[in-house]
C-alpha cells in the first residue's frame, strides 16, 4: 500500500500527500465513498441547494488548465496561472442563484448527466478531521435530441473535512483535467 | 484557386450574392458550408491580420508558443535578437509538425521526423549527418527555412499575416485604432498576460461567434437576461426589455469591419442607475468614483499621462467595453462590478479559430495591466473565468446558441434562408465627439454588424 499517489511527486499534481493511507474498505473509507456517489446523485440530479450544503464555507473549488509539453518540462501540464474554474462558496453560490432564473439557457434545457466516479484513493490529512481524496471523474453528457454524448475525463484531488455533528464536507477540490482543449461548449456543469 | 472572373460557388452563386447588399441579409449557409470555409480559409485568415497571444508569454529568447492561423499552424517564437517571429509550424522538409508541444523555450526546433532543425528566427541550420547533405544541394539553405509570417506588435499583443505586401497592422485597424489605444496603450508597461488562454471546443461555424463579437449589444437583453433576473444589471424580472439595460451607449465601427460598444455604467448597473448625483459627475470625479474597467485609483494618473484628455472623458463616461477586431476577435475589456470589495472588471480578449465548417475553437486570453497590484490581477483573473470562456456565466449561454445556427444552417431549406440586419440605426457623432470612425449613438442596432459582413464580402470577392 503506497502512503502517497505514486506521481504526485511531479508538478503535474498537487503536493503530495503524507498522511497515513486510508485502507480501502474500511469504515470510513466506505464514509468517502457514500460523500462522493451521494454528491454525483445530487449534481446528476440537479440538487444544487442540497449538493450546496456539502460544501464548506471556505471552499476553494479550482480546474487548472492542462497543456502539451515535452522533454524536459513534460511533466509540468497543468497550469494554475489560469483555470476553468476558479470559485470559493461565494461564486458557487452565485452560479446557482442563475441556474435558478427562467433564462439560464446553457443548462435549460438541462443536459443529462452521468458521473461515473472510480479510482478512490484516500489519506488522512494534515490538519485534524481533514481527509485527503483522490477520485477520477468520468462526466458524460447528452444535450438536446442530439445522440452523441460529450465526455470529459478528470482526476479530482479534494480536501474533505469530518464534522464534528458527523458526516463530511468538502474544503477543497482541484479538477485536473486530461484535456488540453476542452472539447464541450462550457461547462456549465460542475465536476 | 478561383480567379476572379470565375469566383462563384459549385452551383453557381457568386461569392457576392451570399450577401444582400439591398435587402442586408446574408445566406444562412455561409454557416455551415464546406465550400464557402475553403475560400474563407484562403482570402480571410490567409490574408487578415490575426491575433495569436501577447509579447509577455515569451519574454527571454527561445520561448515559443503554438498557436493558429485559421488552420494553418504557426510557432510564435522570441529570437536572440529579441524579435517575435511567426512561423509555420510544418517541416519544409516533408511537412511534419515541428513544435509537438503548446509551449517551450529552445534554441533549436529540431523536427522529430527526419531531424531538420531550425532556429527560432525559423532560419534553416541543417539536415543529420552534414557530411552526407540530406538536405541535397538543389536549394541553398537559405530556402529552406520555416515559412514565415509578417508581424507587428500593438500593446503587445502578436497579430500576424500572411500579406506580405498588404497594409500595415495600423492601417488595418484603421479609424478605430484611437479607440482600442485606450484599451491596449494606457498605462507605463501596458498589458500583462495573465496565464496561457482557456481553450475548448464549440460545435458551430466560426463566424457564427464573429458575427456577434462585431458589436451585437442586442442580443444581450435576452440572451443574458440570468445576468438581470439576478439583479447584477439594472433591472428587475419584469421591467428587463423597459429599462433595457446596456442597450443605450454610442457604437463604433468602420470599413475593415472592426467595432466597439461605448457603454456608460448608468446605462447598465442598478448602483448607477438609480444614483443621480452619479450622472452629474466631472469627468474626473467619475473616474475617482468608478475607474475604467482593469484600471485601480492607483493608476489613474498613468491614464492622465498616456491619454488625451478626450480619451480620458470617453473612458471616464462611456468606455469602449466590448466589440471585436475582424475577423476572429472578441474584445470584453468590462465593469464587473462586485460588492465584496474585490476589485472589479475583466479584461479578456478571444479568439474564434474555425476548426472545420461546423466547429471553432474558443480561445480565451485573460488580461491585467502589468503595473495592477498582485491582489488586483487576482481578483480579475477571478472575475473573467467567472464571467467569461469555458465556465463563464455571461458565455456559456453564448456558446451553447451557436451550435443551432449552424445545425439549421445544413438543412436543404435551412441553408436558404438569411440572416436579417435590418435595424438600423444610422451614424450620428454626439457633439463634439473626438475621434474618428462610423458613429452610432443610440439603442444599439444591427449597423456595426453589417459593416463586419461588408468587410467580409469584400475580403472574400478579392481576387486570389
Amino acid at each position: 500500500m503506497t502512503s502517497a499517489p505514486a506521481s504526485a511527486s511531479r508538478d503535474t499534481l498537487q503536493a503530495p500527500s503524507t498522511g497515513k493511507r486510508v485502507a480501502t474498505g474500511s469504515a470510513p473509507y466506505n464514509e468517502i465513498l457514500e460523500f462522493l456517489y451521494d454528491e454525483a446523485a445530487l449534481l446528476d440530479q440537479r440538487r444544487y441547494r442540497e449538493w450546496q450544503k456539502l460544501l464548506a464555507r471556505d471552499l476553494a473549488y479550482t480546474a487548472p488548465l492542462r497543456t502539451t509539453r515535452q522533454g524536459p518540462t513534460r511533466d509540468q501540464t497543468v497550469i494554475r496561472t489560469t483555470q476553468h474554474f476558479d470559485d470559493d462558496y461565494g461564486s458557487i453560490n452565485a452560479r446557482l442563484e442563475r441556474l435558478e432564473t427562467k433564462s439560464a439557457w446553457a443548462e435549460d434545457p438541462p443536459s443529462r448527466t452521468r458521473r461515473l466516479v472510480t479510482n478512490v484513493r484516500a489519506w488522512e490529512g494534515a490538519g485534524t478531521g481533514e481527509l485527503e481524496v483522490e477520485s477520477y471523474l468520468l462526466l458524460t453528457r447528452s444535450r438536446y435530441e442530439y445522440s452523441e454524448l460529450q465526455h470529459l475525463s478528470c482526476v479530482r484531488y479534494d480536501r474533505m473535512r469530518r464534522l464534528a455533528a458527523g458526516g463530511l464536507q468538502l474544503a477543497r477540490r482541484e479538477i485536473i483535467l486530461d484535456q488540453s482543449v476542452v472539447g464541450m461548449a462550457n461547462l456549465g456543469v460542475f465536476l | 484557386m478561383l480567379k476572379k472572373a470565375s469566383s462563384k460557388l459549385a452551383d453557381g452563386t457568386r461569392i457576392e450574392e451570399l450577401i444582400d447588399i439591398e435587402r442586408r441579409e446574408v445566406s444562412a449557409r455561409v454557416l455551415s458550408d464546406p465550400e464557402v470555409y475553403r475560400l474563407e480559409l484562403e482570402r480571410i485568415f490567409a490574408k487578415a491580420w490575426l491575433l495569436l497571444g501577447h509579447e509577455s508569454e515569451i519574454p527571454k529568447a527561445g520561448d515559443y508558443v503554438v498557436r493558429d492561423m485559421g488552420e494553418d499552424q504557426v510557432i510564435v517564437t522570441r529570437d536572440r535578437a529579441g524579435k517575435v517571429n511567426v512561423l509555420l509550424n510544418m517541416c519544409t522538409h516533408r511537412g511534419m509538425r515541428v513544435a509537438m508541444d503548446e509551449a517551450g523555450c529552445t534554441q533549436i526546433h529540431r523536427c522529430v521526423y527526419h531531424g531538420w532543425a531550425f532556429r527560432p528566427d525559423g532560419s534553416f541550420i541543417g539536415a543529420p549527418i552534414e557530411r552526407e547533405q540530406m538536405h541535397g544541394n538543389i536549394r541553398p539553405k537559405e530556402e529552406l527555412g520555416l515559412r514565415k509570417a509578417r508581424v507587428q506588435l500593438y500593446g503587445g499583443l502578436i497579430f500576424a499575416t500572411w500579406n506580405i505586401e498588404g497594409p500595415s497592422l495600423d492601417e488595418y485597424v484603421g479609424d478605430l485604432k484611437w479607440y482600442f489605444d485606450l484599451l491596449f496603450c494606457r498605462t507605463d508597461s501596458g498589458l500583462e498576460l495573465l496565464g496561457p488562454p482557456q481553450r475548448f471546443i464549440v460545435a458551430a461555424n466560426w463566424k457564427a461567434a464573429a458575427e456577434q463579437s462585431s458589436s451585437d449589444g442586442f442580443h444581450t437583453i435576452t440572451l443574458h437576461r440570468s445576468l438581470m433576473e439576478t439583479g447584477q444589471y439594472g433591472s428587475s424580472q419584469d421591467d428587463i426589455y423597459a429599462n433595457a439595460p446596456a442597450m443605450y451607449g454610442i457604437d463604433l465601427s468602420c470599413r475593415q469591419g472592426h467595432s466597439l460598444r461605448c457603454i456608460p455604467a448608468e446605462q447598465t448597473f442598478a448602483m448607477f442607475m438609480t444614483a443621480d448625483d452619479f450622472k452629474k459627475l466631472s469627468p474626473e470625479e467619475r473616474l475617482e468614483r468608478l475607474p475604467p474597467p482593469g484600471i485601480s485609483r492607483e493608476l489613474l494618473p498613468q491614464l492622465r499621462r498616456h491619454m488625451t484628455p478626450e480619451g480620458l472623458a470617453l473612458m471616464a463616461k462611456a468606455p469602449p467595453q466590448v466589440g471585436g477586431m475582424f475577423p476572429n476577435v472578441l474584445v470584453a475589456f468590462i465593469y464587473n462590478p462586485r460588492t465584496d470589495g474585490g476589485y472589479s472588471g475583466a479584461l479578456t480578449l478571444h479568439t474564434y479559430v474555425p476548426r472545420g465548417p461546423n466547429h471553432l475553437e474558443f480561445t480565451n486570453f485573460i488580461f491585467a495591466e502589468k503595473d495592477a497590484s498582485e491582489q488586483m490581477k487576482r481578483d480579475m483573473m477571478a472575475n473573467s473565468v467567472r464571467a467569461t470562456g469555458t465556465s463563464g456565466t455571461i458565455e456559456q449561454d453564448d456558446s451553447d446558441v451557436w451550435p443551432h445556427m449552424s445545425r439549421n444552417a445544413r438543412g436543404a431549406i435551412g441553408r436558404t434562408q438569411t440572416l436579417k440586419y435590418h435595424a438600423l440605426l444610422g451614424q450620428k457623432k454626439p457633439a463634439d465627439w473626438p475621434a474618428g470612425g462610423y458613429v452610432y449613438d443610440g439603442f444599439t442596432k444591427d449597423d456595426t454588424q453589417w459593416n463586419w459582413w461588408l468587410y467580409y464580402r469584400e475580403l472574400m470577392m478579392a481576387d486570389t
